[in-house]
């Protein structure tokens, strides 16, 4: 994706929005993308919106009411992939010459469910046999306990420093910092995740302004530049899996490093995909940020928070910052958008340079995930003059 | 125990695309009772219970039945019993679910065939679950599940 740079970007703060119709949700976070870039909504020549709920023509919905019209709007379901595919398909828009100034849209809307587990597709076969999502990641759990001889405190862990990067977070569902114990007491969803090592329900939008170098140069806005945009596929098998080890995250994160010509050790902060607790530490080995096994340790050790090696969902991640599946992707993007270019408030990493965003989109039988979006950004510096 | 399944390579159409519809007619997977219900396809032999899956010619092997071969796009299989003993590869007692009445146990099983099956589990008394434990597959004439082994 060389040569397209993110110029602008909004976010509404993630939360219960009954009251709001997915245009109510994504407008307020468009219109901020679109002043923050110095961007007209006539200048806009594309736009891609990411939504896994919102129905029919969801994007044009949204844009319709911000004068945005006579362009290509593409709606697309990648479960929660769906807003970082948008965000690919918006930056390729750009490369390919169609347009110079393109906008990712990410929405969705779950308190339309009234709660409890996410509707999944009912004609897959797992899910025929009971399979809800907290029992997949439940699984992972299991498993990362039993092969890692650890104890659920270590999950629980992962949840504390999400609610303690969360509390400095306006735009995150939850504010409030939790200790181990309490999230150890909650009660139980799928054994052995508790209701505190879970993303909650909850509704969101996020935008995101993406232009070419030429149009950024010509703006005096600060950007980020995507030095990889990788999408891929599940891979289904009706064998044995191991699910410690997420290929389709592993292969994507490999490839986007290779693209963008950087190792892990280059990464100041990550939003990675933590559903669930045991989510972030799985994914810490899959995006190479430790050896295959060290995962545990490097969360106690404190390298994946403030001070750290490398901070790892400064928002608070899915599990505090809130979870409304199409909305993630772009709202992941959002954040490491702001922390490279200074925008971060309270919460911001310092002198932060490389940002990744990992979102998966699951769960389908006989695959690890049924999509996995990573994106790699660096601050943009404007040439000087001579 | 093997014979050759329905979706058969002769129900393919071999000529030109357009020429007629009969090898493109849709799967009928999710008629009642039809080959592929992931919770009721199985056989009872001797007092055991064995999954009703297939192996494709690729050597895949799948449970429930599928018309197609998850490798190679191909259709030619036969059927295969797969059980009546696995190991869990892991598990979870689910407490709060938007499709069945909780609490229920699901785990992944793993048969010596390199097959792994998303399985419903019943927990005797006296008996608890484990990953890389032994489970045997059960049945009441209209469902399997499987069990954790060993003495109750």
């Amino acid at each position: 994706m060389s040569g397209t740079v993110i110029i602008g970007a909004g976010m509404i703060p993630m939360g219960r929005h009954r009251n709001s119709s997915y245009p109510g949700l994504a407008v307020p976070a468009v219109s901020t993308a679109l002043s923050s870039a110095g961007v007209s909504p006539a200048e806009v020549g594309y736009v891609a919106c990411g939504h896994a709920f919102g129905g029919m023509l969801t994007g044009q919905r949204i844009v319709k009411d911000l004068g945005i019209g006579g362009v290509p709007v593409i709606n697309v379901d990648n479960a929660c992939s769906g807003g970082a595919a948008a965000l690919q398909l918006a930056s390729m828009a750009v490369v390919e010459g169609i347009t110079d100034v393109a906008l990712a849209i990410g929405v969705d809307k779950l308190t339309q469910f009234g709660g409890g587990t996410l509707p999944l597709v009912e004609e897959d076969p797992e899910v025929r046999s009971g399979m809800v999502m907290p029992a997949l990641y439940a699984m992972r759990a299991r498993r990362f306990l039993h092969e890692r001889g650890e104890d659920s405190a270590t999950l629980a862990e992962v949840s504390v420093k999400a609610r303690r990067h969360g509390a400095a977070n306006p735009f995150a569902q939850y504010r409030k910092v939790v200790t181990s114990e309490e999230v150890l007491a909650a009660r139980m969803i799928a054994d052995p995740l508790t209701l505190l090592m879970c993303c909650p329900t909850g509704d969101g939008a996020a935008a995101i302004v993406v232009a070419s170098q030429d149009r950024w140069r010509k703006t005096g806005v600060r950007g980020a530049h995507i030095r990889a945009s990788v999408l891929h596929s599940g891979k289904a098998t009706t064998g044995f899996r191991n699910m410690l080890r997420p290929e389709i995250t592993i292969h994507s994160a490999n490839e986007a490093y290779e693209a963008a010509g950087i190792s892990p050790e280059d990464i100041d902060i990550i939003e990675l995909h933590d559903a669930f607790s045991i989510a972030e530490l799985i994914y810490y080995e899959a995006l190479g940020l430790c050896p295959e096994g060290d995962a545990a340790a490097l969360l106690k050790g404190g390298h994946t928070t403030y001070g750290g090696k490398v901070v790892v969902n400064p928002s608070g991640g899915l599990i505090a910052k809130g979870h409304p599946v199409g909305a993630s992707g772009v709202a992941q993007a959002v954040e490491v958008f702001w922390h490279l270019t200074g925008q971060a408030g309270n919460r911001q990493v310092e002198a932060a340079r490389f940002g990744l965003c990992h979102v998966t989109g699951g769960g389908i039988s006989g695959m690890d995930h049924g999509a996995c979006t990573i994106h790699l950004l660096e601050t943009a510096r404007k040439r000087k003059a001579r | 125990m093997e014979k050759t399944e329905k979706y058969a390579p002769e129900r393919m159409h071999t000529g030109p695309a357009g020429e007629q519809a009969d090898g493109v007619m849709p799967f009928g997977d999710l008629a009642p009772g039809s080959a592929g219900n992931p919770l009721a396809d199985f056989a009872t032999i001797g007092g055991e219970t064995f999954l009703r899956g297939a192996r494709f010619a690729s050597g895949v092997p799948a449970y429930p039945k599928r018309p197609l071969c998850p490798e190679t796009g191909q259709p030619e299989q036969v059927e295969e019993l797969f059980g009546p003993r696995g190991t869990l590869y892991s598990y979870s007692i689910v407490h709060v679910s938007n499709t069945r009445d909780v609490p229920y146990a699901i785990g992944y099983v793993d048969f010596l065939s390199s097959l792994r099956v998303l399985a419903n589990i019943r927990i005797p008394a006296g008996r608890a679950l484990a990953c890389d434990g032994p489970v045997v597959l059960q049945s009441d004439g209209e469902r399997w599940w499987v069990e954790p082994e060993g003495q109750a």
